[in-house]
């Protein structure tokens, strides 16, 4: 049997049984609500999804601004210049390494339980692992195509405009996978914590209440949110693709983009 | 990586800047003191908070639970890691079933585990489990396959056994890697029993910031913010000290 | 057969411009820079002059300068002593109106086509599209690459990528042509079809070239001027005069001619080693 064929019946043995198991009574509904009650419940109540998402998604937007605009514009600079390169990268390191959840409840006390919080806290959250990804990346620019462009008589702003920003694309583009994901992450996972709407508050108010299939739901719809924008970003990549020269080993690739993930 | 004493310095400087910066903006009012409790007030209580009984149990508490999680996540993650390096087969099916499953966030199934798991140890320690298997196969995978075919090939040609491959080629070749990953895979650890602990616990230094931060008790918040990051970072640290004594041979 | 005595800067009269069109003059030229606490001689005093229109090669071993030289040439270094005249007039900036530069690495923006490769010197001076669409498609007939235009870059071989970079060494017309090493990635075999070519184009265009390689054959096959440079610090140790019919021909290699100015020149590289 070939690999494909196995992976796809791995699948579908998996969806049967979602749907199969808790039908059966071999695992509790409230364990594992079958795939089937799982739909149902988002269908029935879609109009309250629906608005939750849209307070989720309006908090996504504005922290991806700061995140994902902000890391690469400071990402780029940093991946310039030699020197606050060799200065900053190894602090912001070192940052990485803390758990940034437990700075949600200092914005809670600060901005409250609504919007602003969660959208201060997913900009962080976001900010450094974009930063560092966009660095790395400018690094990662040939060299030679400055020196060939030097040689043509471009001046300092034709090569940054004509070289620099094209070369960088492929790496603008990774921050913004990167960060999204990190900006969607941390939004749900603070609206789960302390809040009054969106997807993540839905989810935690149906967990007290045990209802099990209304949670499955909505993390349902929170993956969605996830997989759609990394597809969306990839195919925008792809049509970009002419530019990648291919600088990174794909393998290499993966295991940034997994680390960027920090939850 | 190693700076010149310049370097260093210079980052010191700036460590210190930020902290003179937070002293200056509460103790002058410019930053209303409650919701910024000063620099010199935060390490004061930071010193309380150690010998507070409770806290210290808190601490107890989640390291436990970082490390049960971890201990269990290790072995399994390596074995299933090694598993899907050296056979061609299995890597095929699972790769692409593990690549999506890197790529979703974590964090959202929370929810699911107290579901089945309640509130107590067995629930952090699932999700710290769930939190860091994935980066340990992960890595796993990647630090078997980086051991370079050559350096097989003359072990080979030599007449290595098995063990002596993979004490003499494998071990040595991948050792960088794994102390990398074992680094990243703590961090992802720590990060997710944190959060179970502040999402819905009893104990543990997660759950008692995000009680600190209902009622409004900043200083205690904010020592305790410092507490946490002093930690993941010395830890991080150490890790990362190791790893350069072992991979100085690595370009 | 020796190197041409050099005069005095101050009595240099400029001649007419066509008249030093495509010249190239080294007077003393050094090179000077810091590295690790010490200060590192590249180059020193070095003086040579290329006539218009000649093939001058640059051999010498590794580290011994050349490519400073070249580089200098091209006005992306300056001079830390002596002076560079090109077509009779100082060059401490690129001027890719007065010198085309070909590097090892084709160095192609892999975002652009192979056409808009070649006429980037002419889009960044603000040339109409039209006009830098016609002196690409010119330059990239002239190096053989008819209608291969709108490929991107790695949609090429290697000897393609670089005769694209000759293309756009030339689209500027400089009477000067300056290439570093640029067989050097290649393999062998597109290494002699691409210096065939080269000397094509040569023949085809009358520029002056000034060739930098450490391969004597190379160096033999193509010159009709060969300089030769010591180990660090770079000097000049000896010049010869190619006097191999043109065109040349594979047949030429294992000729006696050849094979005595390839060994002379062996022995001056190894003397001073």
């Amino acid at each position: 049997m070939s690999s494909t064929t196995l992976r796809r019946l791995i699948v579908v043995t998996l969806i049967v049984l979602w749907e199969a198991l808790p039908r059966l009574g071999v695992i509790p509904e409230l364990f594992l609500p079958s795939l089937s009650s799982t739909l149902a419940a988002g269908w029935t109540d879609a109009a309250e999804y629906g608005h939750a998402l849209v307070v989720t998604l309006y908090e996504v937007a504005v922290a991806m601004v700061f995140a994902c605009g902000g890391g690469i514009l400071a990402g780029a600079v940093v991946g310039s210049l030699p020197r606050p390169r060799v200065l900053i990268m190894p602090m912001v390191s070192s940052l990485y390494a803390v758990p940034l959840v437990i700075l949600y409840p200092v914005f809670t006390v600060w901005l409250g339980i609504g919007s602003e919080s969660k959208i201060a806290f997913a900009s962080i959250y976001g900010f450094l692992p974009t930063m560092l990804a966009t660095a790395a990346g400018i690094q990662t620019i040939d060299p030679q195509l400055l020196l060939a462009a030097r040689s043509m008589g471009a001046t300092l702003s034709q090569r940054v405009a004509r070289v620099i920003i094209p070369a960088a694309i492929p790496t603008v583009l990774s921050g913004l996978r990167v960060g999204g994901a990190l900006v969607i992450v941390a939004v749900v996972v603070s609206e789960m914590l302390i809040s009054s709407a969106g997807i993540g508050y839905l989810i935690s108010r149906y967990r007290t209440i045990l209802e099990s299939a209304h949670v499955f739901a909505g993390v349902l719809l929170v993956l969605a949110l996830a997989v759609a924008f990394n597809a969306v970003i990839r195919w925008v990549e792809r049509r970009a693709a002419v530019w990648h020269t291919g600088t990174r080993a794909g393998r290499d690739a993966v295991v940034r983009e997994v680390v960027g993930q920090a939850a | 990586m190693a700076g010149t004493l310049g370097v260093k310095a210079a980052r010191v400087a700036i460590v210190v800047a930020v902290f003179a910066a937070w002293e200056t903006l509460s103790r002058t009012g410019a930053v209303n003191p409650r919701l910024l409790p000063s620099a010199s007030d935060t390490f004061v209580m930071l010193g309380n908070l150690l010998q507070r009984a409770s806290v210290r149990n808190d601490l107890v508490v989640t390291a436990s639970e970082v490390a049960t999680a971890f201990v269990l996540a290790v072995p399994i993650g390596t074995l299933i890691g090694f598993l899907i390096a050296e056979n061609r087969y299995f890597a095929e099916v699972a790769k692409p079933l593990l690549f999506f499953a890197f790529s979703i966030p974590k964090s959202i199934f929370l929810p699911m585990f107290i579901l089945v798991l309640g509130v107590g140890f067995s629930q952090k320690v699932g999700f710290g489990f769930f939190s860091t298997i994935f980066i340990v196969i992960m890595s796993t995978t990647t630090a078997v396959e980086s051991v370079k075919p050559e350096h097989l090939t003359v072990a080979r040609s030599y007449g290595a056994t098995s063990a002596q491959t993979a004490f003499r080629v494998y071990l040595p070749s991948m050792l960088p890697v794994l102390l990398e990953a074992l680094r990243i895979s703590m961090i992802f650890n720590l990060t997710g029993v944190i959060l179970a602990e502040m999402y819905a616990s009893r104990d543990g230094i997660g759950h008692q910031i995000a009680s600190w931060g209902e009622n409004f008790q900043m200083k205690q918040l904010l020592a305790g913010v410092l507490l946490i990051a002093a930690i993941a970072m010395t830890f991080n640290g150490l890790v990362r000290w190791v790893e350069t004594r072992c991979s100085h041979w690595r370009t | 057969m020796g190197g041409n005595a050099m005069q005095p800067l101050a009595n240099i009269t400029p001649l007419k411009p066509a008249a030093r069109a495509g010249s190239v003059q080294l007077t003393g030229v050094g090179q000077i820079y810091p590295a690790s606490g010490q200060q590192v001689v590249a180059v020193s005093e070095v003086s040579f002059e290329v006539k218009p229109g000649r093939f001058a090669v640059l051999v010498g071993p590794s580290g011994c300068g050349k490519s400073s030289l070249l580089m200098m040439m091209a006005g992306l270094l300056r001079p830390t002593a002596g002076t560079i005249l090109v077509s009779g007039a100082p060059i401490d900036v690129p001027d890719p109106n007065r010198v085309g530069v070909v590097f090892q690495e084709p160095s192609l923006f892999p975002w652009l086509t192979a056409e808009e490769n070649v006429e980037f010197p002419l889009t960044l001076r603000g040339v109409v599209k039209k006009q830098r669409r016609a002196k690409a498609e010119e330059a990239l007939q002239l190096v053989g690459l008819d209608g291969f235009g709108k490929r991107h870059p790695h949609e090429l071989s290697g000897g393609m990528k670089q005769r694209v970079s000759i293309a756009r060494g030339l689209v500027q017309d400089p009477p000067v042509l300056l290439m570093d090493e640029p067989f050097a990635a290649l393999d062998e075999q597109t290494r002699m079809t691409m210096g065939d070519e080269l000397l094509r184009i040569w023949a085809a265009t009358g520029k002056t070239i000034v060739f930098v390689t450490h391969s004597l054959t190379e160096a033999v096959y193509l010159a009709d001027e060969v300089i030769v440079m010591s180990a660090r610090p770079g000097r000049i140790v000896d010049r010869l005069e190619v006097s191999l019919p043109r065109p040349r021909t594979f047949e030429m290699l294992s000729g006696d001619t050849f094979g005595s100015l390839r060994d002379r020149i062996w022995r001056h590289i190894r003397k001073s080693a």
